[in-house]
This record gives C-alpha cells, sequence and structure tokens, in this order.
C-alpha cells in the first residue's frame, strides 16, 4: 500500500508541475496584461504602465518570469495578486476555507440524499416512485448550473424575499450579531447556493447509485437473503447497499477536487466569493500570479482526490488491494 | 413611459444642478440635427431622450421639498459594485471604485464646482485649504490650510503634507497614474505649517485645476517612511487614512469596503453614519442585490431595470450628468504597417460614407428605449465646452452609396464592394462584458452590410478588448469612453500629441488645425473663447468623420426610496455622499447601527 501511494504522489507531482507550467506560459501568451488592465485609461502614459511593468518583473523574458515564480514557489511565497493587492497566499487562503464550507457541505448533503433517493428508488424498480424520482434527477441533472441558481434566486431571494441573494455573510449587521444570530445569518447566506450544489450533484449521485444497486440485486447473494425471508426494503438498505457503494466513493474522489476549485457559475451567481469566483476574476483580470495559483491549488486537489478515491476503494473492496 | 413616477420622491432641490445640466429641449435636439426625410416622421417615439429630459424636468416641479433636519442624521447606505477598489491611496487608484472610494476618504486643496469649469478657479470650493491667493504673475497660488483639518488618526494636517503629496505623485520611482497630469507644477514650498505655496511652470488656465483636482492630500507622517517604489505593495497604502468626511473601518478584500461618518471632520459630519461599498461579481448579481434590497444604491441601471422599478414602492430611479459617451472609432492607420493610413478608413469620404449609413437615431431608440442621448461629436453635454448644435452628417444610405462608388468602392457579385480587388471588409471589435456595446455591434453591422460593407464582429473579453485598443490593432472598436471634464482632456483623444500609447487617440486621427484649435482653446481664459476655439475643432472632426457618434447614455441609479440623495456631480455621482440623508422615520435595522465601532 505505502509503494502504491509513494508512485501515485510521485504522478501527482508531475502533473501539477506540468499543468501549472503550461498555466503559466498559457496566460502569459494571451492578450492583455495585469497592468494595462488596470493603467489603460486615458491620461495614463505607457512610461507609466512600462515603470509599473518593470516594478513586478513582467518586463522580463518569459523563462526568467517562470524560474523565478518556481523559485519563490518552492519556498512558500506565490507572489503579488494585481487584482487583489495582496500577497497572492493571503488571497487564496481567505478563499479557500469559504469554498470548502460551500462545497463540502453541498457534497455531504448530495451524497446522503444520492444514496437515500437510489435506496428509495431500487426497493420497487419500475414503481411509481422510482419513475417519479428518475423523472425528476433526469431534469436536474440536464440543467445548466448557472440556470437552476438563477431560478432559486430568482424564486427564494426575489419573489419570496426568504433568504439573501448574496455573500457568506450579512455585509453590514453580521458584525453585530450575537453568536446565535451570527450562526443564523451564516446559514441563511449557505441555503441558497448550498441546496443549488446540491440538487444538481444529488440528481448525478442518485443516478449512479441506483445503476449500482441494480446491477446488484441479481446477485446470488441477494435472492438468497430474499428467499431465507428478508423484505426487499430490507435487502437492499442491508445487503445490496453495502455492495454497491463503489461507484460513489470513486464519484466523491471525483468531486473531491471541486471542494478547492469552486464551483464557479453557483459561486457567481450567489456572488460566493470562493475559488471559482476567484479564478474567474483572475482570468479576467490577466492576473497572472492569481491564475497560476489557483491552478496549482486545484490540480493538488485533483491529485489528491485520486488519490483518495483509489486509497478508499481500495479500502472499501479487498478485490482492488490484491490486484 | 412614466418617468416622473420613477423620480416623484426625489427632492427637486437638491438635484437643481442635475437638471441644470440636462439642457434644454432644443438644444438637445436641435433643429439642425439630421433627420432621414422620408424614414424618420417627429414622432413622439423618435423624441423620447427629450420627453425623458422634460418629464424630468416637468415630474419634479410638483414634489413637496424636502430637507434633512437635525435628527435625520444617521443612517447606512450599502452600494453595491461590480467591481473592488484597486487602492485606497489616491494618488494610485486608477479604477472607478478605488476612486469612488478614495474621494470619501481624502480631500484635495479646493472641491471643482458643479458646473466642473477648470478654467482657473472660478467655481472652486475650498477644502482643505481655507482660502489661497495668486502671486502677480500668476505663477504661483499660496494655499491657506484649515486649520481644523486633521487625519483621521488625530493628526493636524500640514503644508509639508501638501508638498509631499506633490512631491509623491511627480516620483517616477512612485510611478503615479496621475503624474503626466501635473507636469505644469513645478513645486510646492512651505511657508509655515499651514501655508504652502505652489510654484507653476506657466500660467495656464488650467494650473489652479492642475493642483486642485488632480492632487489629493495624503498623510506624509503615515507614508513619509515607506520608500515610494515600495508603497504599491505596502500595507500602508491600504490604511486609507485621509482627511476626509468618512474614516475606512476596514476592507474586507474581495468583500466590501466599510466606511463610517468621522464625526469630528472639518468640514461637518457627514449626514450618513456609515457607507459600505459592496462587492458583487458582475453588473447581474449588483442589480439583483439592489432589487432585493440587499443593496441600497446601483449606480447604473439599464433600461429593463429602470421599467422594472415603475410602480416600485421601495426603490426608485434617480437621473445624474455624467461624462459617459459610445462611438465607434474608426482606425485611421494600417495596424500591420504602422504609419501606412488604414486600406479602408485611410480615405475620409469611406468614413463620411460609413456615418451616413449609420441611423444614429433608431439605434438608440433601439438601444436605450428613451434612455440615452444622442451624441453630436466627442462630448458628453454636461461639458461647458459641449454644443449640441454643431451640424452633423445625416443619415442618408442613397448618399452614402454614392459616396463609396465615387470613391472606387464599386458592387460585386456578393453585394460587397470591392476596390483594387479589396473587399470591403472590416471587423467590428467590441467587448463581451458590455451589452450595451454589444447590441451596437450587431446593429452596425446590419447597417454597412446595406451598404455593401461584409463586416466580422470581433466579440472579446475586456483584457483581450484593451490590448487590441492599446497597440491600436483593430479595424474598428465600439468605444465606451468617460471623459476628463477638462478641455485638455480632448487633447487626449484627439491630437497628434495623443497618437501613440501615451495617449487615448485610438482612431490615429491627425489634423493640425484641430490641434491648433485644441491648444487654443486649452490656453485661452475667456470660457467664451474657449467654446468657439473647441466648436470650431469639433466641427472639423465630424468633417473628418475619424469616428461614428452613437450614445451617451443616461444615467440612471437606483435608489432606495428612504435614502435622499442631495448632490450628484457629473464627474462622480458620489461627490456629494456625505449629504445624503435618510429620514429618522424611514430607518430599517442596518440604519440604526450608528456609530458603533465593528466588534
Amino acid at each position: 500500500m505505502r509503494r502504491f501511494v509513494a508512485g501515485r504522489l510521485a504522478q501527482a507531482a508531475i502533473v501539477v508541475f506540468l499543468v501549472t507550467t503550461v498555466t503559466f506560459i498559457l496566460v502569459h501568451l494571451a492578450p492583455g496584461d495585469p497592468i494595462a488592465m488596470g493603467l489603460d485609461r486615458p491620461g495614463v502614459s505607457e512610461a507609466v504602465r512600462q515603470h509599473w511593468r518593470e516594478d513586478f518583473g513582467l518586463d522580463r523574458p518569459l523563462v526568467e518570469q517562470y524560474l523565478r515564480w518556481l523559485s519563490n514557489a518552492a519556498r512558500g511565497d506565490l507572489g503579488w495578486s494585481f487584482s487583489f493587492h495582496q500577497p497572492v497566499r493571503d488571497v487564496i487562503v481567505d478563499a479557500l476555507p469559504r469554498t470548502l464550507l460551500l462545497v463540502g457541505l453541498a457534497m455531504m448533503l448530495s451524497f446522503a440524499l444520492g444514496i437515500v433517493v437510489a435506496v428509495l428508488q431500487t426497493e420497487r424498480p419500475g414503481g411509481r416512485r422510482d419513475r417519479w424520482f428518475g423523472r425528476i434527477l433526469l431534469l436536474l441533472y440536464s440543467v445548466p448550473d448557472f440556470w437552476l441558481a438563477l431560478v432559486v434566486l430568482l424564486m427564494f431571494a426575489y419573489r419570496l424575499p426568504l433568504f439573501p441573494t448574496s455573500g457568506i455573510v450579512d455585509p453590514l449587521m453580521h458584525d453585530y450579531m450575537s453568536f446565535s444570530g451570527r450562526l443564523l445569518d451564516r446559514l441563511r447566506h449557505l441555503v441558497l447556493p448550498v441546496s443549488t450544489l446540491t440538487l444538481l450533484a444529488t440528481a448525478a449521485i442518485s443516478r449512479h447509485q441506483r445503476s449500482a444497486l441494480l446491477e446488484v440485486m441479481p446477485s446470488d447473494w441477494m435472492r438468497t437473503a430474499i428467499a431465507k425471508g428478508v423484505s426487499q426494503r430490507q435487502a437492499v438498505r442491508r445487503h445490496a447497499l453495502r455492495n454497491a457503494l463503489l461507484p460513489s466513493i470513486t464519484l466523491a474522489g471525483l468531486y473531491l477536487p471541486a471542494l478547492a476549485a469552486g464551483a464557479l457559475f453557483v459561486e457567481k451567481v450567489f456572488s460566493w466569493p470562493g475559488m471559482g469566483l476567484l479564478a474567474a476574476d483572475a482570468i479576467a483580470a490577466r492576473d497572472y500570479m492569481l491564475i497560476t495559483a489557483s491552478v496549482l491549488v486545484t490540480s493538488v486537489a485533483v491529485a489528491i482526490g485520486a488519490l483518495l478515491a483509489d486509497v478508499a476503494a481500495a479500502v472499501a473492496d479487498p478485490r482492488i488491494r490484491v490486484r | 413611459m412614466d418617468v416622473a413616477s420613477l423620480t416623484r420622491d426625489v427632492d427637486p432641490r437638491s438635484l437643481d444642478h442635475v437638471w441644470a445640466h440636462f439642457p434644454s429641449l432644443t438644444a438637445i435636439f436641435p433643429d439642425n440635427m439630421p433627420r432621414t426625410p422620408r424614414r424618420f416622421s417627429f414622432s413622439a417615439t423618435h423624441w423620447t431622450p427629450a420627453f425623458l429630459a422634460g418629464v424630468l424636468l416637468l415630474g419634479c416641479s410638483d414634489v413637496k421639498q424636502q430637507a434633512a433636519g437635525p435628527a435625520d442624521v444617521g443612517g447606512t447606505i450599502v452600494v453595491a459594485t461590480p467591481g473592488e477598489p484597486d487602492y485606497l491611496l489616491p494618488p494610485l487608484a486608477a479604477q472607478i471604485v478605488g476612486r469612488q472610494v478614495t474621494d470619501l476618504l481624502y480631500d484635495r486643496l479646493a472641491e471643482i464646482g458643479d458646473n466642473l469649469s477648470t478654467v482657473d478657479d472660478k467655481g472652486f470650493k475650498p477644502q482643505l485649504a481655507a482660502r489661497w491667493e495668486w502671486a502677480p504673475d500668476s505663477l504661483s497660488i499660496v494655499f491657506h490650510l484649515d486649520p481644523k483639518a486633521r487625519w483621521h488618526d488625530g493628526q493636524p494636517v500640514r503644508a509639508s503634507d501638501v508638498r509631499y503629496s506633490l512631491n509623491l505623485v511627480k516620483d517616477p520611482a512612485f510611478g503615479s497614474p496621475t503624474a503626466p497630469l501635473v507636469t505644469n507644477i513645478d513645486s510646492i514650498s512651505v511657508r509655515d505649517s499651514l501655508t504652502a505655496v505652489a510654484h507653476f511652470k506657466r500660467h495656464t488656465p488650467e494650473q489652479f485645476y492642475d493642483l486642485a483636482y488632480q492632487v489629493y492630500i495624503v498623510p506624509e507622517h503615515i507614508l513619509g517612511n515607506t520608500p515610494p517604489a515600495q508603497l504599491k505593495t505596502a500595507e500602508v497604502a491600504r490604511r486609507g487614512i485621509g482627511s476626509g468626511r468618512f474614516r475606512l473601518v476596514k476592507w474586507d478584500a474581495g468583500k466590501q469596503v466599510e466606511l463610517v461618518a468621522d464625526t469630528l471632520n472639518y468640514r461637518g459630519r457627514p449626514k450618513l453614519d456609515r457607507v459600505v461599498f459592496s462587492k458583487s461579481p458582475d453588473f447581474n448579481s449588483a442589480v439583483t442585490r439592489f432589487l432585493s434590497g440587499d443593496a441600497d444604491v446601483f449606480e447604473i441601471l439599464r433600461p429593463e431595470n429602470i421599467e422594472k422599478l415603475k410602480g416600485d414602492t421601495l426603490r426608485r430611479a434617480v437621473p445624474y450628468p455624467s461624462l459617459q459617451y459610445g462611438y465607434l472609432a474608426l482606425n485611421l492607420i494600417d495596424a500591420a504597417h504602422p504609419g501606412q493610413p488604414h486600406r479602408i478608413f485611410g480615405d475620409r469620404a469611406v468614413r463620411r460614407a460609413l456615418t451616413m449609413a449609420v441611423d444614429r437615431r433608431s439605434m438608440l431608440q433601439n438601444v436605450f428605449g428613451g434612455y440615452g442621448f444622442p451624441l453630436f461629436g466627442p462630448f458628453p453635454h454636461s461639458l461647458p465646452v459641449a454644443d449640441t448644435t454643431l451640424p452633423q452628417l445625416p443619415y442618408d444610405t442613397v448618399k452614402a452609396r454614392a459616396l463609396l462608388d465615387s470613391a472606387g468602392w464599386t458592387v460585386g457579385a456578393d453585394g460587397v464592394r470591392v476596390k483594387n480587388g479589396q473587399r470591403l471588409e472590416f471587423t467590428i471589435t467590441v467587448p463581451v462584458s458590455s451589452a450595451i456595446r454589444m447590441k451596437y455591434s450587431v446593429l452596425l453591422q446590419e447597417a454597412f452590410k446595406k451598404v455593401g460593407a461584409d463586416v466580422k464582429l470581433d466579440q472579446t473579453d475586456m483584457a483581450g478588448y484593451m490590448a487590441k485598443n492599446g497597440d491600436r490593432s483593430f479595424d474598428t472598436t465600439v468605444e465606451g469612453y468617460s471623459t476628463d471634464p477638462s478641455v485638455s482632456g480632448f487633447k487626449q483623444s484627439w491630437s497628434t500629441a495623443a497618437l501613440g500609447k501615451d495617449g487615448s487617440n485610438f482612431t490615429s486621427y491627425a489634423n493640425p488645425t484641430v490641434d491648433a484649435l485644441l491648444d487654443s482653446a486649452t490656453f485661452t481664459f475667456d470660457p467664451a473663447r474657449t467654446r468657439a476655439y473647441a466648436r470650431r475643432a469639433f466641427e472639423i472632426i465630424n468633417e473628418d468623420a475619424p469616428g461614428i457618434w452613437l450614445y451617451e447614455p443616461a444615467t440612471v441609479a437606483g435608489i432606495q426610496k428612504r435614502i435622499h440623495p442631495t448632490h450628484m456631480r457629473a464627474d462622480g455621482w458620489w461627490s456629494g455622499l456625505a449629504d445624503w440623508w435618510i429620514p429618522a422615520s424611514e430607518r430599517t435595522a442596518r440604519d440604526r447601527i450608528g456609530l458603533r465601532p465593528t466588534p
């Protein structure tokens, strides 16, 4: 197992290096630069813009810039964010926990909900409940995330003003609330974005889980259990579910990177200042260092997610360990 | 359209200066405004901009006047912004939200008047300088600082701060975007702690404006210990310690900036307790926040948003003057061969023909639905030198086709004109983030097609758009421009000196006569002559047609009805924010926080 993990870690390191290198080069080749974005306006001379480029080393050859970035990154210095006017590390440290909270909560809920729905569906495959859940899940699976987010926003923040439209807390009142008030405020701000993400992810998880359950249902041991007098419901819950969890574990590993990458469209619609929104803003502002750092964090998360999925699958299924 | 209903609760007296900037109906639509004989009729629909201005004027006349009483001090305004401040240090702040916040945190020596006159000190009102005296040769001005002026940390504002502020802006190691605008100011000397003397290289009409408007006074005792070259990344540049009527509470990067009233301010306590600039990721999110009540103010509503506010009991649309306008910039030089004229737009006749192919009036109606003004030249109508009686090239597709024929562009087999084997094809570059400009690009494409031009749309993100603008590698672009209030601002866009990357002469337009006229307009002390020179320059520019003047948006802010705006200047709607007020009886929970410091 140790060799397996070490091997995967080495692969992950190479992938992360290549992805960030390609990103660094591509983003520098895109038209525009962070200085022009901030200072390309009437009255600002080219000399001033050039001065800023020199100050931040953007006038240096690309290879030199890259080597300098690499050497700084190795020491934990991810550079300066031109759009946030702060060290990139501080910006990431601010945004990452917000995304972890949003996506983490949505993932937990969607896995719980997805598995429950799949179990309910497979208790009587083809029945009315299965068909209705199937239709609803297919609908949710098909709608674009930004569209669903907008509809949820329109319904529950604008038409029925039950929840706030945006942000992670009330921009003003939060600091003046009691502890319980603050907690409630945070929860209220979480409801719409978490619900949107949960609905979207539940549809996918549930469909996968249902397929996995239907696959194990005709197994001999299921038939034996039912023949011994176990009800269909108990057979599914006690026996089939445990044996059909492997796809969900794999899916969880694949969803893990979203914890770090964020959910761009949902974050954008609900003005949730997480990693997705951060990366999108950074790209729009040609904030080279922030874009590269976002990709770095995301690629590390992808690598860790894939590794954890493999390890979890191996733990859950001894056959994989043997292979 | 019931614009009156949108503005019914606005205190008319408080916005007098706004209405003053809306010219009379005949001024907006002069008799010589080009009309298309066949297609255009004198219909109400076509005159909606005039109708808008008229109703605004009339609609406010019967409004019950309201003024803030002593009990009306307090309250909070949350401003939804689609962006983030770049810096909280004025000489570095170049982006709009940064300017909004720094304008409230920092003071200048004097404040420009509502008419935005930049000539001498006419209209300027004292700010940090309680008074000033001109030297007999006008090459120096003595500023006497208000002895009551204090920085937000309690230290007094000194003449040495004024000297430091100018030196900082001029320091090449600092790299202030404002530096090119203060080249005429030689230095500032300190006579005593409250007296600063500004020395100028030349006596010009805008020398006072150069110092008073472009240079914010920043605290030497806070910033002076950091080398100027390091201020861009220094923590001290984020503290926002100024002498303005609001002080900084906190700046949560990516989320919001919170300001609170400076109750002991030498210019008086603001009527509001608190102003929060809350960032939204984009325009739509900001509007949603305003419409849901999460935000109190959103600075620019689109026509469809304004329509939504009809009958709204909590929110209203408030128009204000601005310095924005939009035009199609025609690149007069060949991007691939700098110095060579553009194969299409290098020919004046073709530019005039294409201008005549555009029904600007219909487009304005189509895009703005009555919430926009026609543009008569490269200027918004709220500027003192604006002249809305300038002759215009008419919308006349027959003449446009004839002009193109005579210029040698003959119609080919596929309907696209050809000259010397080259097709009349070009691109319109437009930023996808601007819905208005995107709409215009499509309409323009269609209009040019009718006279035999094959136009492709080059839709790009803002960074790509700005890069193309910067190196002039475009055929045409739909420019959204916000001009400087000074006459010299026109030189930045239309003079030969502004060619290349240093200026904003995107079209690379060069005409020595225009240069001379703009120079004369800039160096004349008589406002009437300034207007006359500027008018002649604009007339020639219109004849040469380096751009097609498209629109001036009727800038309309969305404001919650409990808030009473009192002052919205064309160069910044926020200029009078400290005097906006909220009646005690209409306050909400967030208004009642008071001045308590953040826990």
